[in-house]
């Protein structure tokens, strides 16, 4: 008994293209939705980008955790990365791809920092 | 004589050309393609067939029919197991599904069989035109991205927490038990309700609780004299002492007090 749905009948909701979410740098995730609302869509697949096996092979040690709460509430994404910064995502009115672009770009940001380190520090 | 001429010229069989080509002796009907002599290319260029053309071009007159499309034969199979999930399942819980390995997703199925708790997929298309119909209209934003339902003929929510409590990448987004839509806190609390024997009981005693005071109620009043006026006997007799009498009437008083107060 298989679980996978047939491809075919679903079809291409191509909002993101297959990002490769690297979570190195992160040190918790923290998602908070409310499911019962009609705003919910990208925050949750922002969610299961995140909790994809390529993301969880890069960091074993990143706590991913989900609020599902019914009150109401805008849905949330609060990432805590390894060296203390906080981003705070409020995916109302936004698309999956932007999220998660601006969560890349910070990555990208870290990446080139801890890259400058180095070199220094060899230097 | 030319074309005998033209013969010797260019009469080797391996490389010949057109536009040498010789009428007279070469066969008319061979295996290969051969092209026509010029003025027939001519003459069958010119008289080539021109099919009249109606005054109005068909397509403005024939209607366009569009071909039924008939339905994947996939999509009517699962629509038929979505009625039939919702209808025989008294327990209906919505998750997200996150990516989870294999094994643990087989763990967890297992452990949900034990219960009889069955893991069903079904692609969003087919599950939202079914809800938007049904009476489930309510769990349609819940239909989102990619999910899981677990469906189950009975009602078992504290165990079906525990087993989804140990896989974290599945997350409970809301069930529908016994024709109540609840939400994951809802469902919390739906775990720790006591059994229905219990509540049962508790709602039994409670309204008995109030039958039983009646009476305590009723004679509450005449009791709280007597003991009382009991009281005060004994600290007269206590106090004084002297006054037999007293205390005689005081037990005389006291004697019709009780027997009023009695039922």
């Amino acid at each position: 008994a298989s679980g996978k749905c047939s491809p075919k009948l679903s079809k291409g909701k191509m909002a993101v293209p297959k990002a490769m979410v690297a979570l190195r740098h992160v040190k918790s995730v923290m998602v908070r939705f409310c499911p019962f609302q009609t705003n919910v869509e990208t925050t949750r697949t922002f969610l299961q980008h995140v909790n994809s096996k390529k993301a969880r092979a890069s960091n074993i040690n990143c706590i991913v955790t989900t609020d599902v709460r019914h009150d109401g509430s805008e849905p949330v994404v609060d990432i805590m990365f390894a060296d203390g910064d906080r981003l705070i995502i409020k995916g109302a009115n936004l698309t999956a791809a932007e999220m998660l672009s601006a969560f890349n770009s910070r990555c990208i940001a870290k990446d080139l920092k801890v890259e400058e380190k180095t070199k220094k520090k060899s230097a | 004589m030319a074309a005998a001429a033209l013969c010797c010229r260019g009469s080797c069989r391996t490389g010949w050309l057109p536009t040498l080509q010789i009428v007279r002796h070469a066969k008319s009907v061979t295996r290969h393609w051969k092209a026509m002599h010029f003025e027939r290319q001519k003459l069958m260029a010119l008289t080539e067939y021109i099919a009249p053309k109606p005054a109005i071009p068909e397509k403005c007159i024939t209607p366009h029919i569009k071909a039924i499309k008939e339905e994947n034969g996939y999509a009517k199979l699962l629509r038929r197991q979505v009625v039939e999930t919702f209808r025989d399942s008294k327990m209906i819980a919505v998750c997200q599904h996150n990516f989870t390995p294999s094994e643990e997703m087989l763990r967890m199925k297992y452990r949900l069989r034990k219960h009889n708790i069955h893991v069903k997929f079904f692609p969003n298309e087919i599950v939202r035109p079914y809800l938007s119909v049904s009476k489930y209209k309510n769990l349609l934003p819940l239909f989102v991205g990619s999910n899981l339902m677990l469906a189950s003929p009975e009602i078992k929510v504290k165990e079906m927490l525990q087993i989804l409590k140990n896989v974290p990448q599945i997350n409970l987004l809301g069930a529908c038990i016994d024709n109540t839509i609840l939400s994951n806190q809802g469902v919390v609390n739906y775990s720790k309700l006591p059994a229905m024997e219990i509540t049962q009981g508790q709602v039994v005693g409670t309204l008995s609780l109030m039958a039983s005071q009646m009476c305590a109620l009723l004679q509450h009043s005449s009791v709280h004299l007597t003991a009382l006026l009991d009281q005060y006997i004994k600290q007269q007799s206590g106090g004084a002492g002297e006054t037999d009498g007293k205390a005689g009437e005081g037990q005389a008083e006291l004697g019709p007090a009780k027997s009023s107060a009695g039922p």
